[in-house]
């Protein structure tokens, strides 16, 4: 019969919308307005897990976000998600869910024989076990562990929903949206702040749900939160973090409750949601006692007893105990007896009290001064053990199918605690509440112990406008409040009923008071350490029914207080989020930005082979129809600028205008050598030292005027540079006139290089004579190319004649087609990368891996380009003994002998068997065909000419190579002063 | 001489509908501007806003916010520094007015190049920058005149509200013009957005 | 995540900035020997309390600012242009 626990009216159900859903592959009804969980119990589905580790049995726990036990796996394929909490899962139409965690049957697991092996498998099983013999760890326990334990699968197929980032501003953030949040939110939206008030669940309206007499203010209230304009409601939203500086991290499932999201609608949304005042009103969790068999499918919190009754019409079960140590839960034994449910009896560990009375005159059994010494039953409860309270032993049993437990209720004070306020021991109500605030935030409501709906919503409104009063707005008129009687909350301390069997804390990792005390004999008597060592508290619920218990154990243990033992800190996130939402829309091509220069398209037109260099893309090589492999395309290219002419897109070089008065001064204390003796119209190579003398960045900068300079950069450093002369403007020399201009995008530029390339450039350039007497080697100029502003430059990197072009990045397009125009007679070719990493290693041109972060300038040969006068930066460190040592590896050439033989970037250099060096760079060469590189050699200079062994052990490679001058290529500059 | 009209970094981005259909989406457009930077020299500061109210009717403004006069509209930056935007006229046209009134008392940089900028338009466009942008774009905190400095998309982006529409226009630099433009059409999806 | 009030700009996000350490330390003249040197660039008081640090505003007006925060509460307390001085509140 479906649904047979379906009440026929009551609650927030729409009956008249039925839908359909599987478990397991059984299909089941429900309706709009349930949870899974909800639905399931409403089919009487009782057995929805197994745990963790002993594999036992599980059902329903609880109503909401605290659920231990009925974790489950949703929907199928790709959108499979597991170890979703089956009482936060709204139901919709088709909706596939499986229980986890078991093999055979859900009703008969194999592995529940753990259960069997429990003496064995205490807290610290792994640690002590699995240790000998170590080669076993990786090939043997760990996969075996790992298939034992953990929950669920994930899909392990691509996510195909999106999700997106979303960041807010806000006066007043209330968290929470039961009866002290909707009136904390009422009353700071009246005074005209911006306030928005974030739900978890996918109503408002918290413990409101379940009283019908107060439907009509919850309506009222979320009607005249509607109306405000400057007000913000975000259901299904989870507040999982607080951070500093009143920023909250929360996430909002906007179509988790969809078979899958419509068109242009993210799946989650990740906020950032930045607060000036904070009001929590984030209620209270119920929490569990420890007791033998407390994890039997059947055993629930009182308080979700109540809401299944309430909220979703459902009848929890046929026959329902009560075990309670105060008389806020026996409202739980009254709703059931209302929905039909036979109260069988309520067990109180206390004398007698109002609520006691109340249910003994509806006719309830009640046994005072008496706990649950156990449970009785297979997948299923089927009574309750019953004895007086420190008997002992085993108690009379009474037949029951539904046991409701409530131990007290904890304010849950995560995100206050997170937000730095120190938690404070509640002696009456056996909690933690909130202490002062370090940051703009209060509580208000059952989070920090108000009990009762009515003098929750008094303590929200008040917070409200006090947050709103705080932020600068004037209080508003009061609004009204719901009255509500409240039966007193301060529970009969009782954490644990000893006896035979587990008696669970963390029901979710299978912790047992009984491990807790383990880990005290066995010295993780600290509340951290014990939680590692038990992994209490860790699961995806945090310990958020039975968190305190274990601490109370703990602290019996100790014979100490428990408010001296404490939690565990509180961290994000409160409840799980899924990567996915953390990820946000920062996946694929979104996952950083791709940095394009002005000559992209042109070079995709060619057919260019990407590299990434940084976040740019940059051509490798253009691989050409007949080119063998990769290689040949880019000796062809190189060819090319060793025997013709080749030209190469450059624009990647961090550019920057240094201007002022001061100008040459700074960049003499910057730069390793001088510029002020720069002549206006000419380039000099620069060397930048960090200030620990350790070469910093290089490039060549151009004076443009007396007072303007343009100053180039390597890729990888434009960044890093501009902030390092913005610093030691800021910090070290505020005294001096100079101003920065990144104009990195403004100017595209081109190499142009090889033999030919004076009568290329000559074609391309007007307004300039471009002989070699009129603009040798380093001269700077302005000049029109293609009738475009432009500037020539005379440098090179290849080593061959050569000239950089710079335009505004607009044009560059069309001079480089200009340019290939120009070249085609003769001979020129596109070069990338690649190609001009050769013809700097052949060159003995040092490049990011030779400024890799530990080389001086003497490492490097370039020594002598340090000033001998004046001061900059890394003068003085660059002088300490460790720096100059003469032994430091040096850079050198290497050739490998045999030329068929590769070598790599990251070899061993070995001399006389040990390693004095690697190679930094590694090419083939097309001067003199064969493997040659760059390396860092200790005592390089008098290795020259000797045979070493470049070793690669991650690949067995030995290749011998012949130690060379890295300047091997045209040593005398012949060739770029042609 | 006139240069040729040069290549907008957006060029090759398909013009019209991108994302949902509907009523109301997001407006964008890629207009072409002149942008000079403006970088005063120490202890020109008096002389820069004379400088400026002499050459372009502009009251320099203060930080976070925007000044227009002649065509011209100057965008706060950095302490002592501006953004001078104008319509695209000639190449270099505005680089060389700044130059030239701005001679003895700041430093001046074209970079009319190395920025772009895109103008977003639309009821749901704050919604929509509210998926990338970390200010607070609300009317009493930002508004007609206000500009900010602020990564989108981990793109740095500057921000100007231009009208209450509310219209904005986000210069960013050059080279990474598509891949923000890609974002602000995933931000923009839900709402629709027409590129004109 | 720290929220950090520029001067210029207003309360920002702490991914606007970049961290450059200690900001009470100052680069030693034309004069400094090795050991100035050593101590500016590596000595660090490292508090348990109140630092004035530099932080970058790269992200917004890129200028660097020195801000007083508490190592462990990660209150920010007041914040200054690289001209200013901060004092540094009593442990």
């Amino acid at each position: 019969m479906s649904q047979r626990f379906r009440l026929p009216s009551g609650g927030h159900v729409d009956r008249s919308k039925r839908l359909s859903f599987t478990f397991d592959g059984r299909a089941y009804d429900g309706h709009h307005g349930d949870t899974l969980a909800a639905a399931l119990l409403a089919n009487g589905v009782r057995l929805v897990g197994r745990s963790f580790k002993y594999h036992r049995p599980r059902g329903i726990f609880s109503a909401g976000a605290e659920e231990p036990n009925a974790l489950v796996e949703l929907r199928d394929g790709a959108r499979r998600e597991p170890n979703t909490r089956a009482t936060v899962a709204e139901l919709f139409d088709g909706l596939a869910a499986t229980s986890q965690n078991h093999r055979g049957s859900l009703a008969f697991d194999w592995m529940a024989v753990n259960g069997l092996l429990a003496p064995w498998l205490g807290a610290g099983f792994y640690y002590k076990t699995f240790m000998w013999p170590a080669s076993f760890w990786e090939r043997v326990y760990e996969p075996m562990i790992r298939k034992a334990a953990g929950l669920g699968r994930a899909s392990g197929l691509p996510d195909p929903d999106h999700y997106e980032a979303a960041h807010a501003h806000c006066d007043v953030l209330v968290v929470g949206a039961g009866a002290a949040g909707l009136a904390a939110a009422r009353a700071a939206g009246a005074t005209g702040a911006r306030v928005i008030l974030a739900e978890q669940d996918f109503l408002l309206g918290g413990d409101l749900l379940n009283e019908p007499g107060l439907e009509v203010w919850r309506q009222e209230s979320i009607a005249a939160l509607e109306a405000m304009p400057e007000v913000t409601l975000l259901p299904r939203t989870t507040v999982f973090g607080f951070y500093d500086q009143g920023v909250l991290g929360a996430v909002e499932r906007v179509a988790d409750h969809l078979p899958q999201p419509p068109a242009h609608t993210a799946r989650q949304r990740y906020w950032t949601i930045r607060a000036k005042e904070v009001v929590l009103a984030t209620g209270a969790h119920e929490r569990i006692i420890a007791f033998p068999g407390n994890d039997r499918p059947g055993v629930m919190l009182a308080g979700a007893a109540r809401t299944y009754a309430r909220r979703y019409g459902v009848r929890a079960g046929e026959t329902a105990a009560l075990f309670a140590t105060q008389d806020a839960a026996y409202d739980a034994a009254f709703a059931l007896a209302e929905a039909g449910t036979r109260i069988a009896a309520i067990i109180d560990p206390r004398g007698d009290s109002a609520a006691m009375q109340r249910a003994r005159e509806a006719g309830f059994t009640v046994k005072p001064g008496c706990v649950v010494t156990g449970t009785v039953g297979g997948n299923a409860l089927r009574g309750v053990e019953i004895g007086a309270v420190g008997s002992g032993g085993r108690g009379d049993a009474v037949p029951a199918d539904v046991l409701m437990v409530s131990g007290g209720w904890n304010p849950a004070v995560h995100l206050a605690s997170m937000s730095g306020s120190a938690l404070s021991w509640d002696e009456a109500l056996l909690a933690f509440v909130p202490g002062a605030a370090s940051q703009h935030e209060r509580s208000a409501g059952a989070c920090r112990g108000v009990n009762g709906i009515g003098a929750a919503a008094a303590d929200g409104a008040a917070a409200g406008q006090a947050a709103a009063v705080a932020a600068g707005f004037a209080a508003a008129p009061a609004i009204t409040l719901p009255e509500a009687p409240a039966p007193d909350h301060r529970p009969y301390e009782l954490w644990e009923v000893k006896g035979r069997g587990k008696a669970f804390v963390d029901i979710q990792d299978d912790v047992t008071a009984n491990d807790i005390r383990l880990a005290h004999r066995e010295g993780y008597s600290h509340i951290e350490h014990a939680k590692r060592y038990t992994t209490h508290a860790m699961g995806t619920d945090q310990g958020k029914v039975g968190g305190l218990v274990g601490a109370a154990v703990l602290a019996e243990a100790r014979e100490e207080p428990v408010a001296k033992v404490g939690l565990p800190r509180f961290r994000p996130y409160t409840s799980p989020v899924a990567w996915g939402a953390i990820a946000g829309g920062e996946v694929g091509q979104h996952f950083q930005p791709v940095r394009r220069t002005a000559l992209h398209g042109v070079h995709e037109a060619l057919g260019a082979v990407w590299m990434d260099a940084g976040i740019w893309k940059r051509p490798a090589y253009y691989p050409k129809a007949g080119d063998a492999d990769a290689w040949a395309s880019v000796k062809r290219e190189a060819r090319a600028v060793r025997e013709r002419v080749g030209v190469c897109d450059v624009s990647t070089l961090g550019k920057i205008v240094v201007e002022g008065p001061d100008a040459a001064t700074f960049l003499d204390r910057v730069y390793a050598n001088t510029f002020s003796t720069l002549q206006v119209g000419r380039a000099r190579y620069g060397l930048m030292l960090r200030e620990d003398g350790i070469v910093f960045d290089d490039g060549t900068t151009t004076r443009l005027g007396h007072d303007r300079f343009f100053v180039t950069t390597t890729t990888a450093q434009a960044g890093p540079v501009m902030q390092h002369l913005e610093f030691h403007l800021a910090s070290a020399w505020p005294d001096l006139d100079v101003s920065l201009a990144s104009v990195t995008d403004q100017w595209a530029a081109m190499s142009i290089a090889g033999p030919k390339a004076r009568e290329v450039v000559a074609a391309v350039v007007t307004g300039l004579d471009v002989s070699n007497e009129a603009f040798p080697f380093m001269a700077v100029a302005d000049c029109l190319a293609t009738g475009v502003p432009a500037r020539l430059f005379r440098i090179s990197f290849s080593g061959e004649l050569a000239y950089e072009i710079a335009m505004p990045a607009g044009y560059a397009a069309q001079v480089w087609r200009a340019v290939l125009a120009a070249g085609a007679p003769h001979g020129i070719e596109p070069y990338g990368v690649e190609a001009l990493g050769l013809l700097r290693i052949e060159k003995g041109h040092v490049a990011g891996s030779e400024l890799n972060g530990q080389t001086t300038a003497q490492d490097l040969g370039l020594g002598r380009m340090l000033k001998k006068k004046g001061d900059f930066i890394g003068r003085v460190l660059a002088q300490r003994p460790g720096m100059t040592d003469p032994s430091r590896p040096r850079l050198v050439g290497l050739r490998s002998v045999d030329p068929a033989r590769q070598i790599r970037a990251g070899c061993h250099l070995i001399v006389d068997g040990r390693s004095q060096g690697w190679i930094s760079s590694a090419t083939q060469s097309v001067v003199d065909p064969g493997w040659i590189g760059l390396g860092l050699l200790r005592d390089g200079e008098t290795h020259i000419g000797s045979v070493i062994v470049a070793a690669n052990p991650l690949m067995g490679e030995e290749v011998p190579v012949k130690v060379v001058s890295p300047h091997g290529y045209d040593a005398e500059n012949l060739r770029v002063r042609a | 001489m006139s240069a040729p009209e040069p290549v907008h970094p957006l060029a090759g981005v398909a013009r019209g509908r991108h994302g949902a259909a509907g009523d109301a989406p997001l407006r964008v457009s890629f207009p072409a501007r002149d942008i000079v930077q403006v970088m005063v020299r120490r202890g020109q500061d008096a002389a820069l806003a004379a400088a400026m109210r002499t050459a372009f009717g502009i009251d320099a403004p203060g930080p976070g916010h925007t000044a227009s006069g002649s065509g011209v509209t100057a965008i706060w930056i950095q302490p002592g520094q501006w953004l001078l935007t104008a319509p695209r006229t000639t190449e270099g046209a505005l680089a060389v007015r700044a130059a030239e009134a701005f001679s003895t008392c700041a430093a001046v940089a074209d970079q009319s190049h190395g920025r772009t900028t895109i103008a977003v338009s639309g009821a749901s466009a704050r919604e929509a920058l509210s998926r990338g942008c970390r200010i607070d774009l609300h009317p009493r905190a930002f508004g007609p005149g206000r500009a900010a400095s602020t990564p989108i998309a981990q793109i740095g982006c500057l921000v100007h509200q231009t009208d209450a529409a509310p219209s904005f226009e986000l210069t960013v630099f050059s080279t990474l013009a598509e891949p923000f433009l890609h974002w602000l059409l995933e931000a923009g999806a839900p709402f629709g957005v027409e590129i004109a | 995540m720290l929220r950090i009030p520029c001067p210029h700009c207003g309360a920002r996000d702490e991914v606007e900035f970049i961290y450059r350490g200690d900001a009470t330390v100052t680069r030693p003249g034309p004069d400094g020997d090795v050991g100035a040197f050593h101590d500016y660039l590596y000595l660090r008081r490292n508090p348990r309390g109140w630092q004035v640090e530099w932080w970058q505003h790269n992200g917004g007006c890129r200028t660097f600012l020195k801000v007083l925060r508490h190592t462990v509460t990660h209150e920010v307390r007041a914040v200054a242009t690289a001209t200013e001085t901060l004092e540094v509140p009593g442990a």
